[in-house]
């Protein structure tokens, strides 16, 4: 009860704020729409030109609910890392699941003239990346999810991840190596991130995946609690901690790989998002950061897109590029300020 | 004593320095070989030798490099201030490495490609005569530009190594340069015309001693390209242009100012960002490239998609312009070689005036009816 009270009003400014982000986010761009043909394209009426109703209905909205999945998500998945991990420096990469996924997207871009066949068709599918993401996310997974049943450790799981990320990025490079010019275009094309680039049915599949792994994270919220007390005193308390890592293992690859298959490895964001929640909201109580994390990582978000895509001006950055521009100076300042770490 | 000593060190030492060579100095100068668009290299004859400059390898180069071209028999008779230069190469060449495919052409039109000994990636060659060299092992495959394989270069020991930077560092070719094999650096990838890139050809004419082949064949292409480029004067109507592709969220297609830009211009057709200036290529935003876009009437290389279907799955937006719905779109990627290489990347610059009259047949077709594209395909 009493932390309802506390929270309540940091709630419900972060929401208003995420929704002033939102509508911001979709009023700019390169081309100026007055906000009243922007709102008309909202609610299907007619705007002066119609090109500006499908700028606004076929690619804004869409980026702009890309923005709040793949923010809201990745930090998600980058809270339930670091309380596992109980490491602040853990993130959805550090399992290897953005690692299996960039293998996976190498294979097809830079393996299809090495092996041909399959791999050549996946890559003219539509569906070639995201498939290829995210079975190499699964994959990597699901190699590391074998060994924490044999180690009961999680810190040398840990290590276990970080060194499938090398031997995955190994092979990248050997594929690399061995690409032609196009194929590594391509694949450095992914490598930037992109929020813009998925259709309404891309969206609606992203959607489905990733409320799986939300719904997965809320169940995990009681454990999480747990979790952070130190595995010993969680299974004293009756926790089955098996089965809860497990579930927050399967709730994070689902996130971070399907969101790294549609919109690239977007970096720094899982990292981060939590850390700068649990500055603001200074508890480590998952029943607040949860909801708080989705909030700040969809609203980070959307700052983020909105300040790549230059408004106003005909250039646009890549995102990548963007949130750990915009995001680690925010991390180091709240550090500074607040002396210490919230964790 | 020792004054006696010392009188004949000085002889010694005297005598050591006098040299048994004529050395030249460069204030013979007979003439310098005549340019009329490109900037990048220059070329002066002192009758028995010639001096090459490459004056710019990459984009923003410091220095210029300077080379001396000189005969077998010339070079016995003649001794350099080896500071001075940047490699002494004796000529006609016979034994060569290139490792561009941009090279190639020069030497097939000069009658030198069986000069050619080594190439780094020979699956992008798409010359059949080259091709042929290739299957028949005479040419050897040395790997990648950025990491050429030394030692089989070195087996190879050919005359010359004609390479290209983006910028001054290729360790590989500083490492060829060391163990005495001369590098030159070729800059015709920086030359700002469609011309300017085909009149490299002299370059490779000053190695081979075949000056006089390659100003004819310059002439020649430099004559076909102007008569095409006025052919295209008489379009009735300007058809509007679109360029290049989206990868993620970025459109990138050629700047005003580029060669590509240079040759819609000559090609009599409204490339929409031809105000546009600057180095490499523009990289836009959707939204501003569909707002211009929408409606323009050719799409003219769409990035390295080959097919509508690619094109459409790569991103649905694709398929919002005119141009995609009225199949109006053009690319040179489906016009490979045996090997997949793609024949523009290896053609097009030596043979700008083949380039233009594509893009005329496609944008004009009433003014050239029984040309057939060479490059340039209808995407299906």
């Amino acid at each position: 009860m009493s932390d309802r009270n506390t929270y309540q009003v940091p709630f419900i400014v972060s929401i208003a704020i995420l929704i002033a982000c939102f509508f911001v986010n979709i009023s700019l761009g390169s081309v100026s729409i007055p906000l009243e043909d922007v709102f008309n394209s909202l609610i299907g009426s007619s705007t002066q030109q119609d090109t500006w109703q499908h700028i606004i209905i076929n690619y804004r909205l869409p980026k702009a609910l890309t923005a709040i999945i793949v923010g809201s998500g990745l930090g998600i998945s980058g809270l339930l890392m670091q309380t596992l991990f109980r490491n602040p420096l853990a993130g959805p990469f550090v399992l290897g699941i953005s690692s299996g996924a960039s293998l996976g997207v190498a294979l097809v871009i830079l393996g299809s003239g090495l092996f041909g066949g399959v791999f050549a068709t996946l890559f003219v599918s539509k569906w070639g990346l995201v498939i290829a993401a995210s079975s190499g996310s699964f994959l990597v997974l699901l190699a590391v999810l074998m060994v924490s049943i044999k180690i009961r450790d999680t810190m040398a799981i840990l290590i276990i991840g970080l060194m499938f990320a090398s031997i995955t990025a190994a092979i990248v490079s050997v594929l690399s190596y061995f690409g032609s010019a196009e194929e590594l275009q391509q694949y450095i094309f992914w490598g930037f991130g992109s929020l813009g680039n998925l259709s309404w049915e891309d969206l609606f599949i992203l959607f489905v995946i990733y409320s799986l792994g939300i719904f997965m994270s809320i169940v995990s919220i009681k454990p999480l609690n747990t979790l952070l007390l130190g595995e010993n005193y969680a299974k004293s308390l009756g926790l089955d901690i098996k089965t809860s890592r497990l579930i927050i293992i399967i709730a994070t690859s689902l996130l971070a790989g399907t969101i790294t298959a549609f919109a690239g490895p977007i970096a720094f964001i899982g990292l981060a998002i939590p850390h700068i929640t649990r500055q603001v909201f200074n508890t480590s109580n998952h029943k607040v950061l949860l909801p708080a994390v989705f909030i700040f990582g969809a609203m980070v978000m959307l700052v983020c897109d909105t300040i790549a895509q230059l408004p106003n001006s005909d250039f646009t950055l890549p995102i990548n590029a963007i949130t750990s521009l915009v995001g680690a100076p925010v991390v180091i300042w709240l550090l500074v300020r607040k002396r210490k770490m919230v964790f | 004593m020792k004054n006696s000593i010392l009188l004949i060190l000085i002889f010694l030492l005297v005598s050591c320095k006098s040299e048994p060579n004529k050395q030249f100095i460069e204030s013979d100068t007979v003439h310098s070989l005549a340019l009329k668009y490109a900037k990048g290299f220059s070329v002066v004859d002192y009758k028995t030798f010639k001096v090459l400059e490459i004056k710019n390898p990459w984009p923003q180069a410091k220095k210029s490099y300077r080379y001396v071209l000189i005969s077998h028999e010339n070079a016995a008779k003649t001794s350099f201030m080896k500071d001075e230069y940047d490699a002494i190469i004796l000529t006609p060449i016979e034994k060569i490495v290139v490792t561009s495919t941009t090279h190639l052409p020069a030497l097939e039109l000069l009658h030198v490609e069986q000069t050619l000994v080594g190439f780094p990636g020979t699956d992008f060659i798409s010359s059949e005569n080259i091709r042929l060299r290739v299957e028949n092992k005479r040419i050897r495959e040395l790997g990648k530009n950025e990491s050429l394989n030394t030692e089989i270069l070195l087996e190879l020991n050919p005359n010359v190594v004609i390479g290209f930077g983006i910028d001054g560092n290729n360790r590989s070719l500083e490492t060829i340069k060391k163990s005495g094999i001369p590098v030159i650096f070729n800059g015709d990838w920086v030359e700002h015309s469609p011309l300017a890139k085909a009149e490299w050809i002299k370059f490779f004419g000053a190695l081979y001693n075949k000056q006089k082949v390659a100003d004819s064949i310059f002439n020649s292409i430099e004559k076909e390209y102007l008569k095409a480029k006025d052919i295209a004067k008489n379009a009735k109507i300007k058809p509007t242009v679109l360029s290049g592709a989206m990868h993620n969220d970025i459109w990138y297609l050629p700047n005003g100012t580029s060669t590509e830009a240079q040759l819609l211009e000559d090609a009599y057709v409204n490339y929409l960002w031809n105000d546009t200036e600057g180095s490499g290529s523009l990289q836009l935003n959707f939204e501003s490239v569909y707002v211009k876009a929408k409606d323009a009437d050719i799409w003219l290389s769409p990035s390295n998609y080959s097919s509508m279907e690619n094109l459409k799955n790569a991103n649905e937006h694709h398929a919002m312009f005119k141009a995609f719905q009225n199949k109006n779109v053009y690319s040179f990627t489906n016009t490979t070689g045996n090997s997949g290489g793609v024949l523009y990347y290896e053609l097009g610059m030596t043979r700008p005036d083949m380039v233009l009259k594509d893009l005329i047949k496609i944008c004009h077709p009433e003014l050239l009816e029984h040309y057939e594209p060479i490059f340039f395909k209808r995407l299906e």
